[in-house]
């Protein structure tokens, strides 16, 4: 090749290259999200212990729930308290966790020491424990006085009852009901301005937004060392998490909480109409939706959107029966492909979604319709108006109506038509789906019209919906907004909007995968983003006026 | 090298050639494809022998048979009886006392393993007219064929289908095979409790489920769990794996308005049941099996001659039930030979196989069937249950 040919072919790579990257969007600055204390999940807690203590450690009994306030538990975390009978779970949980780590049978394992004498106090061993354990808790290094105090509650059980493990168990419990470790907080570097997080709590925010558990010991030596302080450490950490299998926990638990989740449990339907459907169809249809949504985002690294139209599941033998196809294994899971034209297409027609949004005896269109726009679109449904006159839908001829039929007002009393016609024509799509899931041709013995209606698009069945849904702009719109609200913990409606739309073309531009939108999230300094509440002096009020 | 057309005389005949070539290839492209054969499989829930009874017994005027422990009880004197009964009035049967019941043989033999150890009086069985089943032999009145011996016939409570049924006629007025006894539902109990000897009926090559002219039918033993819904029924639709090697006979039949029946054969199936369990050896066995309208459940009867060898391997594994049970193994041994009806012995002219019917029920299912070539195990313990026969 000539050289002067090759010399415009290069500055024609260089010019295409600048244009490319001149075109692509920048990335906004946001202001950050006021420090939080945010109360531990119940998940947060149980994978804690486990990665604390092992899987041999049993967590017996609930802790209560976090009140969802907000579309995701994540942000009502930042607002939660402890009453009193909640700390009496935790302190009661502490202590059977603290009981089962000095056990004879787990304290070789679990104990880094031996006590001098098993029957005395022995304070080098108890802050050699502590001091690990503590380390992980705190997601910090004890300071000399936390330690000090934890190490002297063990000592003086030990000395009290002659027995240096039974001391250890108090020193144990004093660790698992501090507030340095049910809360995780944003702290702040002192010395920094504007105000920035501490190494500890970035790799926290790290650690429970990819991880959902306490950071590990690499974690936390890297922010003692200070690498989380510049962007180089960082973007170092955030790989080495992102490339984890225990990615799939975080993903897991941002799915589980973007879908509400947490209604699995105790999800029950009336055994007289849905014999198949026991707690423990309710437990795999869950960890179906779970293996299905992290199989195609984080183990093929798929686009998005093809959730909602996949025919790629996986079936345990409990949910063979609900939907009365064969299972592979018969003990444990496999994975199942449905066939080609089958009903069965996107997560939105799996058993766990249909069951829970659903009444216990029978379907329901509109609640479902709500779900698909609520959970999967991110739109806002109202409430029906508090005079709603509920009988026309109770009285006992309309019950034995087929689904259409019985909701007909719905569409023909103005006061309902304007809501139920965003949820309704979804939910009738998912009409070949029973209450619990099970497939069927036939509602209260008249052949099932599953056609419906998503946002001018019709389709005449749920294989419309699903075509529907995986080309709905806002499938993948919704889920941005989503992860970056439960990333910050915030509302996203102020202060992460431009950074969600930021992040939805760069979603768009890396084929809508997940991998990529995290990496672009746990890369941003956006995200380790704080900002100080302003605080209203009296002279600043009187300047003011 | 180039192709040449063929060519058709005649310009009219070669323009209805194309035509007629093109009709069938549109008829061939917008027929709808052949549907894949399927399959129906099926589960035992609950099975029983087919025990046909009235309010008043009138099947039978004996009366209910005497069992080992009263055969054995009457035996005692006054004062060995005073120690097996409380207070002298009501008998214990608690698990010392069974024993003796059996082990009542001169040099105290277990009779239900040594039948012939003692003779007991004969067995009361069946003299009623009517009976569930199907007929084996053919015939009306029971005369002999070349595969069965002169015996005599039952009516379908229908009054409609002449049934050969011995084993009814053996076991019609043992108080435990009959509708409160003990040992059938407890048999029942047992395996649906442990999950053992449980039957799964695999239905191949099923173009329509309601209506198929040919369909291959084959038994097999579970080796999965069974799983109940909270009224205790077998939840449909589970997906079961089977016991390699050792059962899987296969049978031809046919589905005709949802009722499936099969053309006579050799069958084995398990049996479990009253802590035993054992192979039913059938020859002619059939089965007519109805299938609900929205294929979850069925129900229906399986016949045919089991062979007496096959029928007394259980009945003797399970001797330590006979008391409850009640019924006298010497005279059992004794009536099942004598009313055997099936598949006379080439040297003597005995028959050895009785009629037989039982009805169950099943619930949808999958079957999970062996891959690969069965291990030398596996074709070992086929070939002692073929040997068994």
């Amino acid at each position: 090749m000539p050289a002067s040919t090759a010399r415009r072919l290069a500055m024609l790579v260089a010019a295409a290259a600048f244009c490319i990257a001149a075109c692509a969007p920048k990335e906004p600055q946001v202001r950050g999200n006021r420090p939080q204390l945010r109360l531990l999940t119940e998940d947060q807690y149980r994978n804690i212990i486990q990665d604390v203590f092992g899987p041999q450690i049993a967590i017996g009994g609930a802790l209560d729930p976090i009140l969802r306030e907000e579309d995701l538990v994540a942000v009502s975390a930042g607002r939660a308290t402890v009453s009193a009978s909640g700390f009496e779970k935790f302190a009661t949980l502490g202590e059977g966790i603290a009981r089962q780590v000095v056990d004879p049978a787990n304290r070789d394992l679990l104990i880094p020491c031996r006590p001098r004498r098993a029957d005395a106090r022995d304070d080098a061993c108890a802050a050699e424990t502590l001091g690990r354990v503590g380390k992980l808790l705190y997601r910090r290094p004890l300071s000399g006085a936390e330690l000090q105090r934890a190490v002297e509650t063990a000592g003086a059980g030990a000395a009290r009852v002659g027995d240096f493990f039974e001391g250890l168990t108090y020193g144990l419990s004093l660790l698992l009901v501090s507030p340095h470790f049910l809360f995780i907080a944003d702290s702040l570097r002192d010395e920094v301005s504007p105000p920035a997080l501490t190494g500890y709590a970035k790799a926290a925010r790290l650690s429970f937004f990819l991880w959902n558990t306490t950071p590990d010991e690499a974690l936390i030596d890297a922010a003692t060392r200070g690498e989380l302080d510049d962007r180089s450490g960082l973007e170092r950490e955030a790989e080495r998490l992102l490339k984890s299998p225990r990615l799939v926990n975080g993903v897991r638990a941002l799915f589980s909480d973007m879908l509400q989740f947490e209604k699995f449990v105790g999800l029950s339907k009336d055994t007289e109409i849905y014999p198949a459907f026991d707690p423990q169809v309710a437990q795999d249809a869950r960890e179906q939706l779970l293996r299905t949504i992290t199989w195609h985002l984080l183990d093929q690294d798929e686009d998005y959107r093809r959730l909602f139209d996949t025919r790629v599941t996986f079936m345990s033998s409990a949910l063979g029966r609900i939907y009365r196809v064969p299972v592979e294994d018969t003990v444990g899971w496999s994975r199942y492909e449905f066939p080609a034209g089958d009903m069965r297409a996107g997560i939105q027609t799996l058993a766990g979604f249909v069951a829970l949004h659903s009444h216990p005896g029978r379907s329901s269109p509109t609640i479902r319709g709500r779900a698909v726009r609520e959970l999967l679109l991110c739109q806002k449904v109202p409430d029906p108006p508090a005079n709603t006159d509920f009988s026309k839908f109770n009285e006992p001829a309309a019950t034995n109506l087929p689904a259409r039929d019985r909701l007909k007002v719905h569409s023909t009393d103005a006061t309902c038509a304007g809501c139920h016609r965003l949820t309704d024509p979804i939910g009738f799509a998912l009409e070949n789906f029973d209450g619990a899931g099970q497939p069927r041709t036939r509602d209260q013995g008249a052949a099932i019209d599953a056609s419906g209606a998503l946002d001018g698009t019709e389709f005449t069945d749920v294989r419309g919906l699903s075509g529907a849904l995986s080309e709905h702009p806002s499938i993948p719109a919704c889920l941005v907004q989503r992860v970056t609200s439960y990333a910050l913990a915030g509302t996203g409606e102020s202060f992460d909007m431009p950074w969600a739309n930021y992040l939805a073309e760069v979603f768009r531009r890396d084929g809508y995968r997940l991998r990529p939108l995290l990496a672009s999230i746990v890369g941003s300094p956006n995200f380790y983003a704080v900002e100080l509440p302003v605080v209203q002096t009296a002279a600043a009020e009187e300047s003011h006026r | 090298m180039k192709h040449r057309a063929v060519a058709l005389p005649g310009s009219k005949q070669s323009a209805a050639y194309v035509v007629i070539v093109a009709c069938a290839l549109m008829l061939a492209a917008c027929a709808p494809a052949p549907k894949a054969p399927a399959k129906l499989a099926f589960v035992v829930e609950a099975w029983r022998t087919a025990v046909y009874q009235t309010e008043y017994m009138e099947e039978c005027p004996d009366g209910i048979a005497i069992g080992n422990d009263e055969i054995w009880f009457d035996s005692l004197s006054p004062a060995e009886k005073d120690k097996w009964t409380t207070g002298g009035t009501q008998q214990v049967l608690d698990l010392p006392r069974r024993p003796q019941s059996y082990l009542r043989g001169p040099q105290q033999e277990d009779v239900c393993w040594s039948p012939t150890a003692v003779v007991d009086p004969p067995m009361r069985v069946v003299r009623g007219r009517y009976s569930y089943g199907m007929n084996l032999d053919g015939t009306t009145d029971g005369s002999p064929t070349p595969k069965s011996c002169a015996h005599g016939k039952f009516t379908d409570p229908d009054g409609k289908v002449a049934v050969d049924n011995q084993l009814y006629r053996l076991m019609g007025c043992v108080y435990g095979y009959r509708d409160k006894g003990y040992l059938e539902h407890h048999a029942n109990r047992e395996r649906q409790d442990e999950s053992q000897g449980i039957i799964l009926i695999d239905v191949d090559g099923v173009d329509d489920a309601r209506n198929d002219p040919a369909v291959q039918v084959r038994f097999f033993l579970s080796a999965t769990p069974l799983y109940f819904d909270t009224a205790g029924h077998i939840v449909p639709f589970s997906t079961y794996e089977t016991v390699r090697g050792r059962f899987g006979d296969t049978v031809k039949g046919r589905i005709v308005e949802g009722v499936l029946e099969t053309d006579p054969a050799d069958v084995t199936l398990p049996v479990y049941g009253n802590d035993a369990a054992a192979d039913m050896v059938f020859r002619d066995f059939r089965i007519r099996m109805e299938i609900a309208q929205d294929g979850t459940r069925a129900k229906g009867l399986w016949a045919g001659y089991q062979t007496v060898e096959s029928f007394w391997d259980y009945i003797q594994k399970v001797q330590h039930n006979v008391p409850v049970g009640q019924y006298s193994c010497p005279a059992m041994y004794v009536a099942a030979h004598d009313l055997a009806d099936g598949y006379p012995d080439p040297k003597t002219g005995e028959c050895t196989a009785l009629s037989s019917a039982f009805e169950f029920e099943a619930a949808a299912a999958f079957i999970k069937l062996p891959s690969g070539s069965p291990s030398d195990e596996e074709r070992l313990a086929k070939q002692l249950t073929m040997a068994g026969r």
